[in-house]
């Protein structure tokens, strides 16, 4: 492997994280905190380190698959480490794990929080909190991409290792203008919202925060009640459109800005299965509700398609305590967990596009039983799908089951009950946040042991970096030569 | 530049890494997955999967007003059905490799008709080097530029040479010649003056013609009589016949070795004063009942890299003049200096440069790729207002890996040196390695460096004056 580029990336990373500390130290400035300091320091620490690597030099600039992974999977581990400074050095977070699961909790869009009591947060660190969603929901790598020049020849490795979904595909002939068509997308869409909320009349502040945490599909909040705090039908339904709005495919939105129709949206058959199963969720959770939690049938579907949105989507935003909800709507909730959002968006999970394919696959199995010389291509939409495509799906599905058993096990053996387990795995690993039990929506995973913080932190990586990225530098034939 | 290439086969891919080092933006179409992957692992270009000549293709992606469309895929058919889709859906430029002779003598139909604005047949172009390297007066490669005043030509450095073993400072070089670039064991040196001449080294050096003859001469390298008489070519292909075609209008006797005896039928058919001979040109009592060892030159052009290899060797070792050999892949030019064949011509790396001159257009006269494309000596004609005039040389910060190697101006033949200006109506002689031609294209043109049409009709007119030189 080519470590020097790899190491040379990093550091590009690294002052690019350095850079996005500004926007915090601002925050600080603006309501005259004393945490400026604390950001000042963590910058120049990012700085530091950022520019020690970024001088290494490089003979051979060739990214490859390994490389690709590499960069990656260190990346987010350096980006995490270096990002759980600031909550170091202002005190709100006095151990060390607890900092790593709040800052990772917060690139990897999961919004999972250790924090008993937010609402005494400062405000820069509150925004910084929330910042790292927007970061990490688009890919922070994606944003070093747009930034920075052309970092020479296979950099659509990085897209590829960083970007969810089985298929990446670029919009334009160069890797960094596709990364800049994304943010401007992304940066346009989060304008939109802040908008809209601040109109509803949600202070500034707050906006920025929920813009954040719905656009990266996070779930940080800055009221320990999370949206539920503002008891609002405007703000509820805003944010649940943009939810489900940040769960859709990204370049379906530059296709329709260029094309100036919606035609994009109608022929991708994944956006088309995404919206059927949040329609069908949330028409079993109303009927569930309605009369056993809520009197009116406007109440409960209010909270249902609020919940569905932010779970599907990996969000994590709650407007009241779905854990006490009937079982049915619960396991519903749960399943959501797994399914996730659409490939190329900001969501989590396995993605709706592989749940899809494996659909058709398992159909596809069925009729060779029937019709053994049958030759059937699987499409999505009018596009065959390729075997190794298809296959990866597959292995990934059984590697996602895998490691959720696994990671369970490991979290029962703690001691905590099943569904406490199973929902804290689930809700990690697929980047939702709130899970059920002793991590439900009304808890926070303070009171887990720092090895539980430790092997939730990773699945939130794996997770994020769809397992893949992650699990071949575990592989002894990587680091073969 | 915006530029799709449809077809990534050997040329298409050799066209991707030259063009993405130059900051075009790419689309590649194939129709095999395998070459696309492999595209995608190793170019930041967008890549799609299908056939060049569907019209909702290239609608779907949407390169109304690009400004060049490339087709080399295999199929003649396919490449000129592409070029005319594509000017069609508002392409600009479209190229076309076409290679059946039939199609050739149809080129001013495809040009003013067809409106396929260039048409690259590289087994044409093949043959024309293999006769321009056979008028040559040295055994190795050399090329001549600016009009003929200026050589570039590659020696290589055996035990018994004076050179060998000398530091680069201590070879009394005549005034008007520089070396350029060193080979050794496949990798390219740019020396300085303490740099040491080795054996088996090749150098490249460029300067006025008579000054690099003499400093080839002194090399112990032998100049030979460019009058060839007696020519053998084995393998009776699209190349050999051109070969044929062009050497007979040089009152050369030439006989032609091939396998196939319908194809040999055909080759008599349609050439005059060639012997078609049928059978096998590794056959070595035929090789001898031909006189082998009398022929001024050997040319091997079958379609196979090793049999031309081998074949070349063989009868350099019979005794035969000048050898040289048809390559197709680069991955064996490294090894080609070792095993003693006088030159290798690769019809790639050929079409490749003449469809480089096309896109980079401007002012550029001729480029030519060396060192199996790793390296480029390219004539340029700088234009008005580029950077790179009217300043003296040290002031333009040239990386090492640029050479500029010689200034023609009103026919006079300027070495320079760091206080040397370039002047516009110059003619510059620049030697690059592969990884700065952007940099000699940013030096040597306005911001943007489009290409004009009027500059097109220029350059192709330029390049064929060097040609007529």
């Amino acid at each position: 492997m080519n470590s020097l580029i790899v190491l040379r990336t990093l550091g590009m990373l690294l002052l690019c994280e350095a850079v996005a500390m500004l926007p915090p130290v601002v925050v600080a400035l603006i309501y005259r905190e004393d945490t400026v300091f604390a950001f000042l320091i963590s910058m120049a620490v990012a700085v530091l380190i950022g520019l020690m690597l970024f001088s290494i030099r490089v003979k051979n600039k060739i990214i490859r698959y390994k490389e690709g992974f590499a960069i990656v999977t260190f990346g987010w581990l350096a980006v995490s480490i270096l990002g759980a400074l600031p909550f170091l050095f202002t005190g709100a977070i006095t151990s060390f794990i607890d900092a790593f699961f709040e800052t990772v909790s917060g690139f990897t869009t999961t919004g999972a929080t250790v924090l008993e009591d937010i609402e005494v947060l400062p405000y820069s660190l509150l925004f910084w909190r929330s910042f790292t969603h927007w970061l990490g929901g688009m890919g922070i790598l994606v944003l070093a991409l747009a930034l920075a020049p052309a970092l020479g020849g296979g950099t659509f490795q990085i897209l590829k290792a960083e970007s969810p979904g089985p298929i990446s595909t670029k919009l334009t002939p160069r890797v960094n203008n596709t990364a800049k068509i994304l943010y401007v997308t992304y940066t346009v869409i989060t304008a939109a919202e802040i908008l809209l909320l601040y109109i509803g009349g949600m202070p500034l502040f707050d906006s920025f925060i929920h813009t954040f945490g719905t656009l990266g599909t996070g779930g940080f909040s800055l009221k320990n009640a999370s949206i539920g705090a503002y008891g609002s039908v405007y703000f509820d339904t805003v944010i649940t459109f943009f939810m489900i709005a940040s769960g859709v495919n990204f370049s379906l939105y530059y296709i329709m800005f260029k094309k100036r129709n919606l035609s994009g949206f109608i022929k991708d058959s994944e956006f088309k299965t995404y919206l059927s199963i949040i329609a069908v969720a949330i028409l079993l959770v109303t009927l569930n509700l309605n009369g056993k939690v809520y009197s009116s049938i406007f109440e409960s579907m209010r909270h249902a398609s609020f919940q569905v949105a932010s779970i599907i989507t990996t969000t994590g935003y709650t407007t009241t305590d779905f854990d006490i909800w009937p079982d049915l709507s619960r396991a519903v909730l749960f399943l959501l967990m797994f399914v996730g959002a659409c490939a190329g968006s900001t969501g989590g999970a396995m993605k709706v596009i592989r749940v899809h394919l494996a659909f058709k696959y398992m159909k596809r199995e069925v009729n060779r039983l029937i019709h053994p010389r049958a030759v059937k291509a699987v499409k999505v939409g009018n596009v065959p799908v390729q075997e190794e495509v298809l296959s990866g799906v597959m292995a990934f599905t059984m590697f996602y089951i895998l490691i959720f058993i696994t990671v369970t096990l490991l979290m029962a053996m703690q001691g905590h009950d099943l569904i406490s387990s199973a929902a804290a795995t689930a809700a990690t690993l697929g980047n939702v946040g709130p899970g059920f039990g002793i991590v439900g929506p009304t808890s926070t995973y303070y009171a887990l042991s720092g090895f539980s913080k430790a092997l939730l932190s990773f699945c939130m990586i794996l997770g994020r970096l769809e397992i893949y990225t992650v699990i071949t530098l575990l592989s002894p034939h990587f680091w073969k030569r | 530049m915006r530029i799709v290439i449809v077809g990534a086969g050997k040329v298409g891919y050799q066209l991707v890494e030259s063009l993405t080092k130059e900051n075009h933006d790419l689309i590649v179409i194939d129709t095999n997955q395998d070459v696309i992957d492999k595209i995608n692992d190793n170019f930041d270009v967008l890549t799609r999967k299908g056939n060049g000549i569907s019209s909702s293709l290239l609608k779907g992606l949407e390169i109304e007003g690009w400004d060049l469309l490339i087709a080399v895929t295999d199929s003649d058919e396919a490449n000129i059905v592409a070029c005319i889709t594509a000017k069609k859906v508002g392409v600009k430029t479209a190229i076309a490799r076409v290679r059946n002779p039939e199609y050739v003598v149809e080129l001013d139909f495809m040009k003013n008709k067809l409106g396929i604005d260039y048409i690259i047949n590289p087994e044409h172009a093949t043959a024309n080097e293999i006769i321009r390297l056979l008028l040559n007066t040295h055994t190795c490669y050399a090329a001549d530029f600016a009009k003929g005043h200026v050589r570039m030509s590659e020696i290589m450095i055996e035990a018994s040479s004076n050179l060998a073993g000398k530091q680069i400072k201590d070879i009394n070089l005549p005034g008007g010649v520089i070396i350029t670039a060193i080979t050794r064991n496949g990798e390219v040196i740019i020396p300085n003056g303490f740099d040491y001449v080795m054996r088996d080294d090749t150098l490249y050096i460029m300067g006025e013609k008579g000054a690099v003859d003499s400093v080839a001469k002194t090399a112990g390298l032998r100049l030979i009589n460019n009058r060839v008489k007696n020519v053998l070519i084995i393998g009776g292909g699209k190349v050999g016949y051109y070969l044929a075609k062009g050497l007979e209008r040089l009152d050369t006797n030439v006989k032609i070795i091939e396998k196939n005896l319908d194809r040999c039928r055909e080759l008599a058919e349609s050439l005059d004063n060639t012997l078609v001979l049928h059978g096998d040109g590794t056959d070595i009592t035929l090789l001898k009942a031909e006189n082998v060892e009398g022929m001024d030159a050997f040319l091997a052009v079958t379609g196979y890299d090793e049999e031309n290899l081998l074949v070349s060797v063989l009868a350099k070792q019979l005794g035969a003049g000048k050898v040289i050999a048809k390559v197709s892949r680069s991955n064996y030019t490294s090894v080609l200096e070792t095993i003693g064949i006088d030159n290798a011509v690769s019809p790639k790396l050929i079409t490749a440069s003449d469809i480089l001159r096309i896109v980079r257009g401007g002012r550029i006269v001729s480029i030519s790729l060396l060192i199996g494309g790793r390296a480029e000596v390219v004539e340029i004609m700088p234009q008005e207002g580029t950077p790179a005039l009217n300043k003296p040389l040290k002031e333009l910060k040239i990386p090492k890996s640029i050479i500029i190697g010689a200034i023609l101006r009103n026919g006079k033949v300027i070495i320079p040196n760091g206080d040397s200006v370039i002047k516009s109506g110059d003619r510059v002689i620049v030697f690059t390695l592969d990884s700065h031609i952007e940099k000699v294209t940013k030096l040597f043109s306005k911001k943007g460096g489009g290409m004009g049409i009027h500059e097109l009709i220029n350059s192709v007119k330029n390049a064929g004056d060097a040609a007529s030189m």
